[in-house]
């Protein structure tokens, strides 16, 4: 960490039961970075629906076929099927009869699962197969680099601005703007603008900031990597370069890349958190 | 966010112990999850069955999911099987140390916990801070109204959070004269609130998951309706009876025309097995059941799983129905996402929480309508919205049909 933590706060307020484990902050923070990357690479192995199973994301727009090999979706062993998008629902009409999909959640078809995800108008759908595609990537990292952790200041946004943009698995969310963050590499001080993506249920959010870097490109995901703001009891925030992540284009082709969010470009290099082996080659770590 | 100064009660209560013996894991077992900015406590209350070793998940006095346990050598697993989710974790003598998981949408959500054997101190209530509160909860310049309730319970201070479309269940937690915390951890929910009393307002933090923070600011209830009524979130067509067409746990179609609910009044429970406070509400439907079923009155749950695939949703209805010996029709209706679950139920206007509780008359058509529901931790509001049930319930049980 690259600055003390401050003393008495809300965060206090919380340790009721007091603090129950003395063991240095940067190393249970290391560790916690550990046991995250473990987990992850846990679940892009396993998991029906992780990134390297995943054969294709196409827009549904006015429908898309699925099945035969001339079908905008060729899937082996799926009849003719048809994916529709009217007034915000989506259906799968096969010669059976027409089904509705929920939005986010696994429909299995015929060994396949498929998932539609995006706002009304312009939802997705992906396709994902029993094995990993071919072209898979897997999740690989620098080392733990104490120096990379940073604690900064949200200074909030000064007004409510929404707007849509690419969450790190490719599809559009509703984003609101909280603010920004500055951090200190070398000589060098940039504000980053960190936006509101929401969370794993109603009441979660994450605080993101998609930035690139000097490395960006050479060493790590051209496009740029998304980092997380954890918050800290000071009401101040950890920006744990450490936990820097790949967007999901970067484990298979199929999805689409969040387009990187302007100004928030570091100069000096990040050699911290998710890398990335460029056009499939290993690169050496510098 | 503002700051407060409040001094650590207690400390230094989780040293590893040094000498590895392990004892039996019976017994209860104080657990925090490390979320960011502070520590969510609970208890695990670990008690040999038949089956093998079960643990229940307590906050305070209320221990309700419950988890399977398997030990193999020093690692425990705790498999909360109600929400597809873990804890796994070392055992170093009465220490454990580990991790919580489930899956969020872009990969597992991970949060240390860490536990040792007994029970957590039992603080006082602040008599300060009992009773309801108006509160907004504040992000990004946008506010979402809620009221807080506390109450002394008899083993501390005990509070509920309710939004417009129900509360989270039971808080459990302690405080000083003026300051509070109180957390709920039930296998899914991973809740915090904590605040501090100045003058008249009450300010804190109210935590979410691993690292969603949203502060609010509360003062007492006027009487003054802070919320949107129940009765005035979701409106319905009434003009014809309900329709619907799901199939059962066995995969036959069930309709209105089943001859189980025929000329009977009928509840439908919209409901979600993942869903903790249609968890909290079914004991109610439960005594519902019990006291009108002779009268001419039926249940009808309808459920909105995770994955909307029968497959995988069906065994996750079937445990929640054996949890609590659920004797009326369950049904898998799809996927628990709020439209799709809106255009499933097209008399439905305004479809927007879990549970939602419609009341039919012997007619079949829809009379009532209660988006959400106020559960046991609500006081007040609960005992209000069961009396509620219960007068409707009776008003249309003497209708003819």
């Amino acid at each position: 960490m690259t600055s003390a933590a401050r003393g008495g706060s809300i965060g206090a307020a919380l340790l009721f039961f007091g603090a129950m484990l003395s063991s240095p902050a940067g190393a249970q923070n290391k560790a916690a970075v550990e046991r995250e990357r473990i987990a992850f690479a846990e679940w892009l192995g396993s998991s029906p629906v992780s990134p390297w199973r995943a054969l294709v994301v196409l827009p549904i727009g006015a429908g898309v076929t699925l099945g035969p090999r001339d079908a905008d979706i060729p899937l082996p062993g799926i009849a003719p099927t048809r994916l529709t998008e009217r007034d915000g629902r989506v259906f799968l009409r096969t010669s059976a009869g027409e089904l509705g999909l929920s939005r986010g959640r696994v429909q299995t078809v015929e060994g396949w699962r498929l998932i539609v995800s995006g706002p009304q108008g312009r939802t997705a759908v992906t396709v994902y197969g029993a094995a990993p595609v071919r072209q898979h990537k897997k999740a690989i990292y620098y080392p733990y680099n104490p120096g990379s952790s940073h604690i900064v200041t949200l200074r909030p946004a000064a007004e409510l601005r929404i707007q849509r943009l690419l969450g790190p698995d490719g599809v559009e969310v509703e984003a609101t703007d909280a603010g920004t963050v500055e951090v200190s590499l070398g000589t060098t001080t940039t504000s980053l603008r960190v936006m509101r993506l929401p969370g794993a249920t109603e009441d979660e959010s994450e605080l993101e900031i998609y930035f690139r870097d000097g490395t960006s490109g050479k060493t790590t995901y051209p496009a740029g990597r998304f980092v997380s703001l954890i918050p800290r009891a000071d009401g101040g925030f950890l920006l744990d370069f450490n936990r820097a992540r790949n967007p999901f284009c970067a484990y298979n082709t199929v999805y689409p890349c969040p387009a990187p969010w302007r100004g928030n470009s570091l100069s000096a290099p990040v050699r911290a958190g998710e890398r990335y082996a460029v056009g499939g080659l290993t690169v050496p770590v510098p | 966010m503002t700051a407060l100064r409040i001094p650590l009660i207690l400390g230094g209560l989780f040293l590893v112990a040094a000498s590895p013996p392990q004892s039996a894991m019976t017994g209860r077992w104080r657990a925090v999850l490390d979320i960011a900015g502070g520590q969510l406590p609970f208890e695990l209350a670990v008690t040999a069955q038949s089956g093998g070793l079960v643990a229940s998940i307590c906050n305070g006095p209320k221990c309700a999911d419950q988890a399977a346990v398997t030990v193999s050598g020093g690692r425990v697993l705790f498999d909360i099987a109600d929400y597809a989710a873990t804890i796994t974790a070392e055992r170093r003598g009465d220490s454990l140390i580990g991790v919580y998981q489930n899956v969020g949408r872009n990969g597992p959500r991970s949060i240390p916990f860490r536990a040792r054997r007994g029970a957590w101190p039992r603080t006082g209530a602040p008599a300060a801070i009992l009773g309801s509160w108006d509160a907004w909860y504040v992000t990004d310049q946008r506010r979402s109204p809620r009221v807080l309730h506390f109450t002394r319970g008899e083993e501390g201070l005990e509070g509920a959070i309710t939004s417009n479309t129900g509360d989270l269940g039971m808080f459990w937690g302690g405080g000083t004269p003026d300051s509070f915390s109180v957390a709920r951890f039930d296998g899914v929910s991973v809740y915090l609130l904590a605040g501090r009393l100045t003058g008249d307002t009450l300010r804190g933090v109210f935590h979410a998951g691993l690292r969603t923070q949203t502060p609010f600011v509360a003062v007492r209830t006027t009487g003054a309706p802070h919320l949107t009524a129940p009765t005035a979130l979701t409106s319905a067509d009434t003009s014809a009876p309900f329709r619907f067409s799901f199939p059962d746990l066995d995969g036959r179609l069930v309709s209105q025309t089943d001859s189980r609910l025929a000329g009977k009044v009928v509840l439908v429970d919209i409901f979600g097995s993942w869903c903790v406070t249609c968890h909290e509400a079914t004991p109610d439907l439960l005594d519902l059941y019990r006291d009108y079923k002779a009268r001419g009155f039926e249940i009808l749950g309808l459920g909105y799983e995770v994955t909307g695939d029968s497959t995988k949703d069906n065994p996750q209805i079937r445990r929640f129905r054996d949890k609590f010996s659920i004797p009326w029709i369950l049904l898998h209706a799809g996927a628990s996402v709020v439209e799709e679950t809106a255009a499933s139920l097209p008399q439905l206007r305004g479809f927007t929480a879990y549970p939602t509780t419609l009341f039919l008359g012997r007619d079949g058509k829809i009379r009532e309508v209660y988006a959400g529901f106020r559960g046991p931790a609500t006081g007040a509001q609960h005992t209000r919205q069961i009396e509620d049930y219960r007068r409707i319930i009776e008003k249309l049980l003497v209708e003819k049909p």
